[in-house]
């Protein structure tokens, strides 16, 4: 073996480690867990069965709250790209100073924590909140709307939150396709509409694919924001899950949950990647 | 068919002067060159008539019809780019049928005309390639396909062949002339090599920071240069400072270097001005047995580099000055030696003395 090669082996060391004791063994362990059989007195007994998958997927219930978990992700993702789109066009577009107050303007979801930004989504959408008022005020409505605790409120911050993640690849991407296209596309009697339509927006595509992969993973396990905005009134997989874990002490139930869960949410992107993958192969440089 | 006029074109960049009163024409099937040095003006003048640049004055016309407030994709011109521009995620017959999408053309000829572009550029049997399948110089014929397939009133191309490796470039080169002339499509061709345009031109703009110094056919730009810099740009040339005596219609009885020749020039010089007498140096020939009665200069030789088909010296007379030529391959010569000159008057050029 070259030095060079044991240097590399060497470097991989700590990335392989953390891999395998913070995502390897917990999930070995949940997949382990969610075969237990219920304990009666503690959070799991001794033996094991496949019950819990049998209750997982012969359950109305549970089914329809994981599709409704997946719909919703996918609204929030859809909603998400539409919005990041023309955000991260603008983005590439931007050079120097203006460029950089783009992105910090753009990130800056992230950089409140995850409480006080809900918190903030209550205080607006309150019945007395400026979002009522300032509506009643010009007229539209007559009676506050009712926002709080609705799955339109949680699709919309998830949206907000998620926006960094679609606008940064796209803007990406975008900024990875050289000008002298559009222009060739122009003088070939393309209007601006069928440039970007049959240039711009399928060689946007290697920042398109990782942006909904993202948005649409960091949805459906989203569990604060819809705890917080949804409460008891919106039923997603995670609420479920954590329901299981930390309230009822079914460990193996909530297991199995997460585990049927996270299968669900892979089919899919493996699904999506597949479909997109001829489009992918042809676009990458 | 199209006569192509661009008059008085200015495009400023905030301080910067891009274009500064360009003015051209191209009659119908001409192929116009733009020569220069990097940064004179010529992609910004081609991108004023491609559309995608609007000048801030000045009109651009085709067949007597202005069309600067037409936008690029009504133009009809074709246009190709340095970089070839190719869309990456089509095929070869996608890229080259991509313009005809946008054209009252019924489907059924879209295939025909296809292959017909490709067989003009002599690509055939790689339509259902991707761009990044093919090298260089076929990319460049798919990119000259692509343009050609919608029937342009304009051809424009950017340094088509800057990237490509020698060898390509002259085969290239001579493909793009023989398509053009075969198709009779008028065109605009940008480049900084001056044998490149001297080749494939009707006529040569030689730009200088943003204005056209000369607008002429490749013999007269070589020959007959309306100033030094057109001179040193189209090709070797040596300079000598000279003083016009007499001026009668083009002809010129000018003292240079302590003689008194009679020599044709630019039209605008007057008896009393200080001009530049530009001999190439194929209008010179050395006098091995030193200063012979048809000598017109003397000197010795300061530098001899024998080069294979001729030989590159540099004389350095006693009057000042040097002068480059190429001589013979056989005959023998070196440093140091006393030698003389002849040259050939008539194809000696007087040009004003233009402060840079
Ligand atoms: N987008 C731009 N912004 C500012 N200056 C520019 C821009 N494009 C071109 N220029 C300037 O205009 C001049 C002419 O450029 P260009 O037409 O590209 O030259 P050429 O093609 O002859 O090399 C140069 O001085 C260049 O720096
Ligand atoms: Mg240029």
């Amino acid at each position: 073996m070259t030095d060079a090669r044991k240097w590399q082996l060497l470097l991989g060391i700590p990335a392989v480690l953390l891999l395998f004791v913070f995502l390897i063994m917990p999930l070995a362990g949940m997949v382990e867990m969610s075969f237990r059989t219920a304990g009666s007195n503690a959070p799991y007994g001794d033996g094991f069965t496949a019950v819990h998958y049998a209750r997982v997927l012969g359950d109305g219930f549970y089914m329809a709250t994981l599709l409704r978990s997946l719909v919703t992700a996918a609204i929030v993702t859809l909603l998400c790209l539409i919005v990041s789109y023309p955000l991260a066009w603008h983005l590439s577009t931007a050079r120097g100073g203006k460029a950089l107050f783009l992105y910090a303007c753009i990130a800056s979801p992230l950089m409140t924590g995850v409480l006080v930004r809900n918190f903030g989504w209550m205080i607006v959408v309150a019945i007395d909140g400026p979002l009522n008022a300032s509506l009643m005020g010009l007229g539209f409505i007559s009676r506050p709307l009712r926002v709080m605790f609705t799955q339109g409120l949680v699709i919309m911050a998830l949206v907000h939150v998620f926006i960094p993640f679609m606008v940064l690849p796209i803007n990406n991407a975008l900024r990875n396709i050289n000008p002298a296209l559009s222009e060739a596309s122009l003088s070939l009697g393309a209007s601006r509409l069928s440039t970007f339509f049959r240039v711009t927006l399928p060689l946007s595509f290697p920042g398109i694919q990782p942006g909904v992969i993202l948005v649409f993973v960091l949805s459906v396990a989203a569990y604060v924001t819809p705890a917080l905005l949804g409460g008891q009134m919106v039923n997603l997989m995670p609420t479920l899950i954590i329901r299981e874990l930390t309230g009822t002490f079914a460990w193996p139930f909530g297991s199995t949950l997460a585990i049927v869960m996270s299968i669900a949410t892979l089919s899919i992107v493996v699904a999506f990647s597949l479909l997109t993958a001829r489009l992918m192969e042809r676009v990458r440089a | 068919m199209a006569k192509v006029k661009v008059k008085s074109l200015t495009k400023r960049y905030g301080a910067v002067t891009a274009l500064d009163g360009v003015t051209l024409d191209a009659e119908s099937g001409e192929l116009i060159s733009l020569l220069g040095p990097s940064g004179c003006g010529k992609s910004t003048t081609l991108r004023c008539v491609a559309g995608f640049l609007s000048p801030d004055s000045g009109d651009i016309s085709v067949n007597d019809q202005s069309i600067v407030s037409t936008p690029s994709n009504r133009r009809d011109f074709g246009v190709v780019f340095q970089n070839y521009a190719l869309f990456p995620h089509m095929t070869v017959a996608q890229n080259v049928g991509y313009g005809l999408l946008f054209r009252k053309i019924p489907k059924s000829e879209h295939g025909p005309r296809i292959e017909n572009a490709l067989r003009m550029v002599r690509l055939t049997g790689l339509a259902d390639r991707l761009p990044k399948a093919l090298s260089g110089g076929q990319q460049q014929r798919v990119a000259l396909a692509r343009a050609l397939v919608i029937e342009p009133r304009l051809l424009l191309l950017d340094e088509p062949l800057a990237n490509l490796d020698a060898r390509l470039r002259d085969e290239v080169r001579w493909l793009i002339r023989e398509v053009q002339q075969q198709s009779g499509t008028t065109a605009f061709y940008v480049t900084h090599d001056q044998a490149e345009a001297m080749a494939i031109s009707d006529k040569v703009a030689v730009m200088k920071s943003g204005k056209v110094a000369q607008f002429a056919t490749p013999r007269d730009i070589y020959q007959r240069p309306s100033e030094r810099y057109v001179a040193d740009f189209t090709g070797e040339a040596n300079f000598l400072a000279a003083r016009v005596l007499d001026a009668s219609a083009g002809r010129f009885r000018i003292e240079v270097a302590g003689q008194t020749l009679d020599v044709p020039g630019v039209a605008s010089l007057k008896a009393g001005d200080t001009a530049e007498l530009l001999l190439r140096p194929e209008s010179l020939s050395l006098d091995m047995d030193g200063a012979s009665p048809r000598s017109l200069f003397t000197g010795v030789v300061s530098k001899a580099a024998f080069l294979g088909a001729s030989q590159h010296c540099e004389i350095s007379l006693g009057t000042g000055g040097v002068l480059k030529l190429a001589a013979p391959p056989n005959t023998s010569i070196a440093a140091g030696e006393q030698v003389g000159i002849s040259v050939a008057l008539e194809h000696a050029w007087l040009m004003p003395e233009v402060k840079p």
